[in-house]
């Protein structure tokens, strides 16, 4: 099955372009992946997802957007070095071992 | 954890305080979502009065001249009916309820308390324009707010007529949904009618006055807009995306500012403020990002060491969009004790410099347009300005670069050196 992966950030603008490189990433070892990003306030309009991950700026609402989704999906926030040096392969496999666990 | 690493464990829960507070959530959540259509608007004014004299010739000849002065007049000049619907919508759904019903009965009472007047022919009901454009705006996030609140409240508290067993539940339903609605209309009566017996006469008059006015004109001060732009820049060195934090609250204050500096520019008189707030922080202050990076963003392409080269590429076109979370966290500017200083230098160079030339009168005031965050360099200062603004944005493009300079020099000489170490240690690029 297609694993749902959800970036979020401010405007959803920085996390588009990691999801670009997610995706390459993606592409490059063949998983089944759909990787969106959005901004962290229509972060419930893009649910169902399988893992949520926030934009190290928007680490200090990772406490409530684990209560939005009442702990049902794995919530993390990014490394802020893979954030600013956009390394989607790194951060693909974070997303895949938070879905794993 | 390191001492900066405790700090910012402490901001992060003063930032998420304020940001996911519900309130200010719902205004800011409401108000943005009914920006795009003040935006639309905006690009008509700058349609409707580009001042070309033969442009001008042509749209009266045409005909075209009615028309491209109607949006303008049906969005910016009706924020607050809009705003009040999208404000209590966000509101009651932030509070889990029906959030499309609070919308309609906000929109209701929002139209009690503003003044109904006749015509002078003596027959025509009208209701002027004076309240509905962004002078109402804050007696629209009032009402919003407290109906969003109050008919969630009413219906989750169950405050309503109950129906006998066996009635369907929709008509209970549809009951229940009358409650809000007529609570509002009784609230809004007695609001109304208490603020005739007083000199101000409407709930407006009385709001703008005492509120809104002070308020505005207290942001649109060169030292309150200074202070702003430092808290947004100390906590981005904290790693939280500040600007959307402060953003929450001045959202309503700075929408005001730029809007009444629209309207002048429509109308053709004197803009009011010199520092229109939203306008002057996309078009000055967040110069490649907020914390004015794009100095650095430049500075990156041309590093010696190839780890802020590969950077500088990644973050040079974004970062001319005004996009900058790889600097941000690449460089890293973000906890980073070394760029502190030109972190919060950069922001306050760029602003004291465009001030002092829209004081000057080198650059006209910013018409408060308000750009969308994704405009690049050049285009938001032509559009909210003209040429002369987007020159000042290329001065201040200097002015980034020669505060971020010296800083940058020095870390770039340090990645060289370490870099130069990897090399020497195994050759291997791939272990670096």
């Amino acid at each position: 099955m297609t694993k749902r992966i959800l970036l979020a950030c401010a405007g959803g603008f920085s996390t588009s372009m990691l999801v670009e490189k997610m995706k390459e990433a993606a592409a490059s070892q063949g998983e089944d992946v759909f990787i969106d990003a959005c901004s962290e306030g229509k972060i419930s309009e893009n649910l169902p997802t399988d893992v949520i991950l926030l934009g190290p700026q928007m680490g200090h609402i990772e406490g409530e957007v684990k209560q939005l989704v009442n702990n049902e999906v794995p919530v993390a926030t990014i490394d802020m070095m893979d954030y600013g040096m956009m390394n989607g392969e790194k951060v693909l496999t974070v997303a895949l071992d938070l879905i794993n666990d | 954890m390191s001492k900066e690493g405790t700090m910012r464990v402490k901001v992060q829960k003063f930032a998420s305080a304020i940001q996911k507070n519900r309130y200010v959530n719902s205004v800011s959540n409401g108000l943005a979502s009914v920006l795009p259509i003040i935006l639309g608007g905006a690009i008509f004014t700058l349609i409707d009065t580009i001042n070309i004299p033969a442009y001008q010739t042509f749209l009266e000849n045409t005909g075209l001249k009615a028309l491209t002065s109607i949006p303008p007049a049906i969005t910016i000049d009706l924020l607050a009916i809009y705003a009040v619907f999208a404000i209590a919508y966000k509101t009651a759904s932030q509070f889990k309820g029906d959030s499309f019903s609070a919308g309609v009965v906000a929109l209701m009472s929002f139209l009690i308390v503003t003044p109904l007047g006749i015509l002078d022919d003596g027959e025509t009901m009208a209701l002027s324009y004076e309240w509905l454009g962004a002078t109402g705006l804050f007696v629209a996030i009032f009402v919003a707010v407290l109906v969003g609140r109050l008919s969630t409240l009413i219906l989750s508290k169950g405050y309503y007529i109950k129906m006998p067993k066996g009635v369907p539940p929709t008509i209970e339903k549809s009951f229940a949904a009358l409650t809000p609605a007529f609570a509002a209309i009784i609230l809004m009566l007695i609001v109304r009618g208490l603020f005739e017996l007083t000199p101000y006469g409407d709930v407006h008059e009385f709001i703008y006055t005492l509120v809104q006015a002070p308020l505005v004109n207290l942001s649109g001060n060169w030292w309150a807009y200074l202070i702003v732009v430092f808290a947004m820049s100390l906590l981005w060195f904290f790693g939280i995306h500040g600007t959307i934090v402060v953003m929450s609250v001045m959202m309503p204050i700075w929408v005001g500012l730029r809007l009444e500096n629209l309207a002048a520019y429509q109308a053709g008189t004197e803009l009011p403020h010199m520092i229109p707030g939203g306008s002057f922080f996309m078009v000055y202050t967040a110069l490649g990002g907020t914390g004015a990076t794009v100095g650095l963003a430049v500075l990156l392409l041309r590093a010696k060491s190839k780890r802020y080269k590969t950077l500088g590429k990644l973050a040079i076109v974004p970062g001319i969009t005004g996009i900058n979370e790889p600097i941000m966290f690449g460089v890293p500017l973000v906890l980073n004790m070394k760029l502190l200083l030109p972190l919060i230098l950069a922001p306050l160079a760029v602003s004291i410099v465009a001030m002092i030339a829209t004081f000057v009168g080198l650059v006209p005031p910013l018409r408060g347009i308000g750009v969308p965050l994704g405009t690049p360099i050049f285009i938001s200062g032509f559009l909210e300005g003209g040429w002369r603004v987007a020159i000042l944005q290329a001065v201040l493009l200097v002015v980034s670069l020669v505060v971020y300079y010296p800083f940058f020099k020095s870390l770039d000489k340090e990645a060289v050196r370490v870099e130069g170490e990897d090399e020497n240690n195994g050759g291997d690029k791939k272990a670096v």
